[in-house]
């Protein structure tokens, strides 16, 4: 696959005649590394599909309202962590069980999943990551496993890069206890 | 924080323990054209939104501001509940908040007088008459 910088797929976007096809690219190249900022918030495949196919079309109906200020990823990495984030809300509101429950059966549910591959280890790990406030496990997921540098996830949340850091801190922190606690 | 992290590093790694199903990257793009409008509606859903996390920080960092200012509250009209009640007299309120603690500081009583509504001309006359 051709792979085209940021200013050839905006070229492309910024043209009528050329908007889809420029589309089309964008998502080929993007849409990997979108699918796992997703599934790592929302942790089935499925949802991240659905998360993901959202996102995208979020993006197609907002081309006008993207002035090209930011990368492409960068807008696109903000629209996804806003579904999926929006995504997990929703899912809270409407289940069945307690928020408590929800969390602490991820474990569970992940070593029960087709698609998860992990021993219990890392599904116990995937279930700390869950418990964490949605700051602390957005920064967490984007810095431990994308290994984004603070300036990139601070343009991503429009949030500080020392807040950015706190949150990573205490994050790492918990996770650490969790871990430590059930050793 | 180092340790903590290389400890989570050591013990964990950062290897992906989630899969996809066979060639669902490869189908992904042309399934999702296929399912998008021919042109873009326009309806400003894709419009650069930060994610709400940083009107959470905002107020997350406001609210001890908040707190604050609500303890302050609720100090000052408990002592203005309490130097207004009925029998003792507005110009021995001061006196006797004095006399009860000597190390209450100039700030305190400058705002009891003002919520008493006394004036220095007052306190003067008050402490001369004694």
């Amino acid at each position: 696959m051709v792979q085209l910088d940021d200013q050839q797929l905006k070229s492309l976007l910024a043209e009528e005649k050329t908007q889809r096809q420029g589309f089309d690219l964008m998502v080929r190249q993007y849409s990997e590394q979108l699918y796992w900022q997703i599934r790592r918030i929302v942790l089935v495949h499925e949802d991240a599909d659905d998360v993901l196919q959202n996102t995208f079309i979020k993006a197609w109906n907002g081309l006008s309202g993207f002035h090209g200020d930011s990368k492409l990823i960068t807008w696109l990495s903000r629209i996804a962590i806003n579904e999926s984030l929006d995504f997990m809300r929703r899912q809270k509101n409407v289940a069945t069980i307690s928020a408590d429950d929800v969390e602490s059966g991820v474990a569970n549910q992940l070593m029960a999943d087709d698609y998860f591959d992990g021993d219990s280890t890392e599904a116990q790990l995937q279930e700390a990551i869950a418990k964490l406030p949605e700051v602390q496990r957005t920064v967490f997921n984007l810095r431990y496993f994308d290994e984004l540098k603070y300036s990139e996830i601070s343009t991503i949340l429009g949030t500080s890069e020392g807040a950015l850091k706190a949150s990573y801190h205490l994050a790492v922190k918990k996770i650490t206890e969790f871990f430590k606690h059930r050793d | 924080m180092m340790n903590e992290e290389q400890y989570l590093r050591s013990q964990m790694g950062t290897k992906n323990p989630f899969r996809v199903p066979e060639g669902y990257f490869d189908n992904f793009a042309s399934q999702l054209m296929a399912k998008l409008p021919e042109k873009p509606c326009a309806d400003g859903a894709g419009a650069e939104r930060v994610p709400v996390i940083r009107h959470t920080a905002l107020v997350m960092r406001l609210r001890p501001l908040l707190y604050a200012a609500a303890c302050l509250l609720i100090a000052v009209m408990s002592v203005t509940v309490y130097l207004n009640r009925p029998g003792l007299d507005v110009h021995e309120q001061t006196a006797a908040v004095a006399a009860q603690d000597p190390s209450l500081s100039d700030t305190y009583f400058e705002e009891a007088t003002d919520y008493a509504m006394i004036d220095n001309y007052d306190i003067y006359a008050c402490l001369a008459s004694e």
